[in-house]
């Protein structure tokens, strides 16, 4: 049994409004093992957002438990949480986040600027890490230098740079085109695949969500269903039917004309 | 690449906002500059004036004392306007004969009687003068004046009736004549020196000697001494005078001398030592009244700096306020990311706060040089102004006696150029300030910040 990463107990997760209660999360159970890299999917609503914040400490559940590398993090109060979001948990946003005014180098140092590293060290490992995200020597560019894709390799730089325990995504390739989308998603299953990066990513696209290794369907704030991908990068891009090649774009194998698609869109609105 | 770095570039990413906040908060800044500097630049006007009256009094009293037994018999054109700034201004100047002064020598208890003749040139030079607070006004005035002696050993000894300031050549002598004793002002305006000739009323003179003018007016007196028999001819006037400096053997006898010949000869204005010493008092009360006026404007002064200062003050908090205020709106995303990979309250409320101190360091510098270049102007327009004039802001002075010489040099006359230099403590004190108030206005919005819930940052607008 391979160690777990993060486990939520009974999470529930209700908004007022008004005088009207509304539950984002219901009795909501999960378990990330270290290694894994897991989609979730949802139609919008399905309290999907609400779950990453929840898992990010962005935000705190009503009730329930949650335990983040061996840590109870469910009543940590903020002076401790940020520690906790600094150095466990690396975030990647849909609109990629960048602070404009910083390079692409300065942006992956951010989250070790108040670290133990010193400056040199923390310079070097952002280079490192652009190097591993594909953006050897474009450090000095500053985001609205990059493209779209580009700028979301920063980000996932960005997320790895304190070596965190586990990598949130929320909808990462959402803001770019299909050819970007899928580099991305690659990306990250490299990343997955060579570094053992945990990786829990939110998507509602079935066709990014077919490269991870389990694709977990919510509605209304509940796990209803839960599918074993396809994990696309891990097969070297081979279909997993056929054995023959595949691209990443390729909705279906061209030689045994299977479906890869983990799940159609439409089946989870 | 820390937070000062982030807040350098941020602000200088919004470069107009930056600027108008600058330029806003750089005014306030001039004002808390130039403010401290013009309440010095009043102090040390009232503590000018306060010196000048006194040494003018104190000069004015040891003359009077010295000339205790001085009976002073003008004819009517002098006197009120004869002090040395305003020489030579009266138009209707009257002679009297010389005769009167051998009539008077035959009285008791008269020791001796000098003879002047004071005379202006008819040409006139039309000038300029620059009055308080920055107020100008033209006189026309004549070129020169000139005053003729008797060159008798032993008055020019004992009454001192010639200057004694030579600076070039030498003074005047028993048997001159043809020769003259010019004030720089006057070489200057002839451009001659000495051993050079100068025409004067048509005649030639050599010039002897060169003197300076004792004191500093407002105006350049234009003044020359030659004998009084060259200047009587020169000017036309043999056998007249238009003065004549009476003295008495003893103190005692100066009041019945002067009864006397006030009685005999009505057109004569006669004045002793009593009636300047009255006049001196008359001086002294106008003297107190613009003293207290200074000293009024002095404290008023700091009651307005003060009202003016804290206005300023709040002015720049709530400037930087609001623009932080606004400046942490607009990055509400910027500050949830921050949050959300790592950044503690601290680390974010500390980054704001740095901005909010940069830019009011930066608008601080600013309004140091605003308010060192426009300190004058500024001060000017934001205090009131000593007046040297007096509250009522009219020329009041009557200068008193002629023939006590100094009297007319009034400093005070001059006191109205005040230099308003902020001093290097008081820019120091305002960067410190400007970098307070900035901490201060950006306290809030910092705050505000710093409670920026880090889930902000997945909001996708």
């Amino acid at each position: 049994m391979s160690e777990t990463v993060l486990r939520t107990e009974k999470l529930f997760k209700t908004y007022e409004m008004g005088k009207r209660k509304v539950p984002a999360l219901y009795d909501l159970n999960l378990q990330v093992n270290k290694g894994e890299f897991v989609a979730i999917m949802g139609p919008s609503g399905s309290g999907k957002t609400t779950l990453l914040n929840v898992l990010g400490c962005l935000d705190k559940p009503t009730s329930g438990k949650m335990i983040l590398d061996q840590v109870d993090v469910t009543n940590l109060p903020e002076r401790q949480l940020y520690k906790i979001r600094r150095n466990k948990i690396g975030f990647i946003f849909q609109t990629f986040n960048l602070l404009p005014y910083l390079n692409a180098a300065e942006n992956v140092g951010l989250p070790m600027e108040y670290g133990k590293r010193s400056k040199s060290e923390r310079r070097q490992e952002a280079r490192r890490l652009l190097d591993l995200v594909g953006l050897a020597g474009r450090g000095e560019h500053r985001p609205q230098r990059l493209s779209a894709g580009e700028q979301q390799r920063v980000a996932i730089a960005r997320a790895l740079a304190n070596d965190p325990a586990i990598i949130l995504a929320d909808e990462p390739t959402g803001n770019l085109d299909t050819e970007n989308k899928f580099e991305i998603v690659k990306l990250l299953g490299n990343l997955n695949i060579e570094r053992g990066t945990t990786i829990v990513m939110v998507t509602h696209d079935g066709h990014v969500a077919s490269h991870s290794e389990r694709v977990l369907f919510l509605k209304d704030g509940k796990i209803t269903k839960e599918k074993k991908g396809l994990h696309l990068a891990k097969k070297k891009l081979a279909c997993p039917y056929c054995g023959s090649k595949i691209q990443p774009t390729d909705e279906r194998c061209p030689t045994c004309r299977k479906k890869l698609v983990a799940a159609e869109e439409e089946e989870s609105i | 690449m820390g937070a000062f770095t982030r807040a350098v570039r941020n602000l200088s990413r919004r470069k107009m906002r930056a600027l108008l906040v600058i330029i806003a908060l750089g005014f306030s800044m001039a004002i808390m500059v130039s403010i401290p500097a013009g309440i010095v630049a009043n102090q040390e006007a009232a503590q000018a004036m306060t010196a000048d009256f006194n040494s003018t009094m104190t000069t004015m009293q040891e003359q009077i004392n010295k000339t205790a037994t001085l009976i002073e018999c003008q004819t009517s054109g002098q006197g009120m306007f004869s002090g040395r700034p305003f020489e030579g201004l009266q138009q209707q100047q009257t002679y009297m004969e010389e005769s009167i002064a051998n009539e008077i020598r035959s009285i008791s208890g008269v020791k001796d009687v000098v003879e002047f003749l004071t005379v202006s040139s008819d040409e006139t030079t039309s000038e300029t003068i620059n009055g308080p607070m920055g107020r100008n006004f033209t006189i026309s005035r004549p070129v020169y004046t000139i005053t003729g002696v008797t060159l008798n050993p032993s008055f020019i000894d004992d009454y001192s009736i010639l200057p004694t300031n030579i600076t070039a050549g030498r003074n005047l002598r028993q048997g001159d004549s043809g020769v003259v004793l010019l004030n720089s002002n006057l070489t200057a305006y002839f451009g001659v020196g000495v051993g050079d000739k100068v025409e004067m009323y048509g005649e030639s003179f050599t010039v002897v000697g060169v003197y300076d003018e004792a004191g500093q007016g407002r105006f350049e007196t234009r003044s020359a001494y030659v004998n009084i028999t060259d200047a009587q001819t020169a000017a036309g006037l043999t056998g007249n005078v238009s003065r004549l400096d009476v003295y008495a053997e003893d103190v005692s006898d100066v009041d019945s001398i002067a009864e006397v010949i006030s009685a005999a000869y009505t057109s004569l204005q006669v004045t002793t030592y009593k009636d300047r010493l009255s006049q001196l008092d008359n001086m002294q009360t106008m003297y107190t009244q613009t003293l207290t006026s200074a000293q009024a404007t002095v404290s008023n002064t700091e009651t307005v700096a003060t009202q003016e200062i804290m206005i300023a003050v709040v002015a720049t908090s709530l400037i930087v306020l609001f623009v932080m205020l606004y400046t942490v709106r607009e990055r509400t995303k910027e500050i949830g990311t921050l949050k959300a990979i790592g950044f503690s309250n601290w680390n974010v409320m500390s980054q704001f706060m740095l901005e909010g101190m940069l830019l009011s360091l930066v608008a601080g510098v600013v309004g140091i040089a605003i308010g060192t270049v426009g300190a004058p102007l500024l001060s000017g327009i934001l205090l009131p102004q000593i007046s040297p004039f007096g509250s009522g802001g009219n020329s009041q002075f009557r200068p008193g006696a002629a023939n006590t010489g100094n009297f007319g040099s009034f400093g005070i006359l001059g006191a109205s150029t005040v230099t308003v230099t902020p001093s290097l403590q008081t820019m120091l004190i305002a960067i410190g300030a400007a970098v307070l108030l900035g901490a201060l206005g950006s306290l809030y919005p910092a705050w505000r910040a710093a409670r920026t819930r880090p889930a902000e940052a997945m909001r996708y607008e």
